[in-house]
């Protein structure tokens, strides 16, 4: 797969910076470090990269077409969709410096654009979520224009799921993941970085800073510095050294897609999706490489990590795949599966800045959109890391209080309308005299009872509440955080507990 | 919440009755009655375990949070005995 099939097996002692992680956070950092010649740097990182998010992303270049009825509704959203925008313009140019390093033989990017679709199975959250990417799109000045969802290229849906409504977004496309996590690692082992196909198992405290990584067969790498991206897995290897930190909790968000080769009939020439509906990323198709189509992606929030999938959600990508994308998926042949799992925070924002031990530094929590970002945030903590000013807004500090943007009131609406819109795409039905209006009843009441239950006043993402309420694990991860925060007895349990959420 | 000289297994039974409202329908809770078939539901359970873990002041381990653990009286019992006693082995505490 590679230019060389020689890599380096050394093992240094030491190192300038270990970046803890080779997913496209890691890779990306590793990058604008060696372009800026800041030292010796050494990457940590199981070839596989086994449950890793980057490695099964679908890797939309999209920031309009992920954008809800929420990007937008705060200043606290706001920054965090304006990063998406930042990092969409360096593509381009991240293109250009790795095409050259690319093997799969297709270009890096296989789709230059998106069409989002409208249909009538999302319920109304994708009506104005639709809604809220078009008026996102004019606000922003970028290009979009409506059309026949039937002059889309591959688009043929079932009827019953038919599009009513579609958007070209011409400037949105997507890239090849997996071909770009591969190009960067052939152009970093070009240069003098040390990639190590290991994983650490801790970091290494002495007093007041972190002097290095042990890796799992017990090797030690001392570290001036060092970056902990693993992910989903960030926040226990940070607890390795800060136990004691009240972080913002960080969650496994596991998702699975498909990699299937096409059989015939038309094939989709661009990213074809829907809004971002019911708890997830809405259904996709990413054309490429070559004849193969990528299908995304499912979104759970999970106890640990991990790279299992269920039979539900394979279900789930199959059905609505051939339902809402083309029929003729039935007959694909499905080459690859992919799980991964998206570090999601409690209050759904990155956790990216210096944690309060000299040398130790935190990039996770980027939720659906780490790859899109990556580049950008490679500058941003470059510059940390050699002292300069940073280039994004310090808000996303990983030792911030959790960031508001609703109230109890609005989270409970929310979580109704993402368990409607999840009830009718999934097709359950109820009895003919059962209204839509009895069904949000049913859960407006379970996110009452769950938020008299735990006894927090901070308002939920409806994915964590969905989390929470199903999963004692998460709902006393959840519960510990808010009542130790609020410093309320009872909020320092002892035992023999093994829990991240752990003091 | 202090915790008394009372035995475990009645207060764990208090909470139970307390969390499920069964008294004030005039039920008395065996210490093996099914309390999934008596009405408790995952948010029930919820409560029931943040506030066992409160008034026990113990970290339940995370392999013991399941449905089984919260079964039975009985079964939560010998999960809040076998926390109590995984701590209280280094230092004593009441």
């Amino acid at each position: 797969m590679r230019k060389e099939a020689v890599s380096r097996t050394e093992r240094p002692s030491r190192a300038d910076v270990v970046i803890v992680g080779n997913g496209a956070l890691g890779l990306f950092l590793a990058d604008e470090l060696v372009e800026r010649r800041i030292g010796s740097v050494v990457v940590v990182g199981p070839s596989g990269r086994e449950g890793g998010a980057s490695q099964a992303a679908g890797a939309m270049l999209g920031c309009f077409g992920e954008a809800t009825t929420e990007s937008l509704r705060t200043d606290a959203s706001r920054t965090r969709f304006e990063l998406g925008v930042a990092a969409h313009d360096r593509w381009p140019d991240v293109l250009d410096r790795l095409e050259g390093y690319s093997s799969t033989g297709s270009p890096l990017l296989v789709a230059p654009d998106s069409h989002v679709v409208l249909n009538s199975i999302g319920a109304d959250l994708d009506t104005v979520n639709f809604t809220a990417m078009i008026e996102a799109l004019e606000e922003y000045g970028k290009p979009w224009e409506e059309i026949d969802p039937r002059e889309i290229p591959g688009f043929r849906p079932r009827l019953d799921t038919r599009a009513l409504r579609a958007v070209h977004l011409p400037a949105e496309g997507a890239v090849d993941a997996r071909g770009v996590l591969d190009a960067l690692d052939a152009r970093l082992r070009e240069t003098d970085t040390i990639m190590i196909d290991q994983t650490v198992r801790t970091l290494v405290r002495d007093d007041g800073a972190v002097t290095g990584v042990e890796l799992d067969d017990g090797h030690v790498i001392e570290a001036g510095t060092v970056v902990v991206a693993v992910g989903a897995r960030s926040e226990a290897l940070v607890r390795t050294a800060l136990d004691d930190l009240d972080m913002v909790p960080t969650f496994p968000g596991l998702g699975f897609a498909m990699l299937a080769r096409r059989t015939g009939g038309e094939p989709f020439r661009s990213v074809v999706r829907t809004p971002n509906r019911g708890f997830a990323c809405g259904l996709h198709v990413v054309p490429g490489p070559g004849d193969l189509e990528y299908y995304g992606a499912t979104n759970r929030l999970v106890d640990q990590v991990s790279s299992v999938t269920w039979m539900a959600d394979v279900r789930f990508l199959a059905q609505y795949s051939m339902q809402q994308l083309d029929e003729r998926v039935a007959s694909h042949e499905v080459t690859g599966w992919l799980a991964g799992n998206r570090p999601v925070t409690l209050d759904g924002f990155p956790l990216i800045g210096w944690l309060p031990l000299s040398g130790l530094y935190l990039l996770t929590g980027t939720y659906r959109d780490g790859f899109h970002c990556a580049p950008l945030l490679a500058e941003h903590v470059a510059n940390e890391l050699q002292g300069k000013p940073g280039t994004i807004d310090p808000m996303f500090r990983p030792t911030r209080a959790p960031i508001e943007t609703r109230t109890i009131e609005w989270s409970v609406n929310e979580y109704v309308e993402h368990n409607l819109a999840a009830w009718f795409e999934t097709g359950a039905e109820a009895a003919p005299q059962m209204t839509t209006a009895q069904i949000a009843d049913y859960y407006r009441a379970m996110a009452m009872k769950f938020y008299d239950t735990m006894d927090i006043d901070y308002a939920l993402g409806p994915d964590i509440l969905w989390y929470a309420q199903g999963s004692l694990l998460g709902a006393r991860r959840v519960a510990r955080y808010f009542h130790r925060l609020s410093g309320r007895s009872g909020s320092r349990p002892v035992g023999a507990g093994t829990g991240e959420a752990r003091r | 919440m202090i915790v008394s000289q009372e035995p475990v297994v009645e207060i764990v039974r208090r909470i139970v009755d307390k969390q499920l409202n069964l008294s004030a329908h005039g039920y008395e809770l065996d210490a093996d009655d099914d309390l999934w078939n008596m009405g408790m539901t995952s948010l029930t359970c919820m409560g029931l375990m943040l506030t066992v873990e409160d008034t026990f002041q113990i970290e339940l381990p995370e392999e013991a949070l399941r449905e089984g653990t919260f079964r039975t009286v009985g079964t939560i019992t010998a999960a809040v005995e076998a926390a109590r006693s995984a701590h209280e082995k280094p230092e004593r505490r009441v």
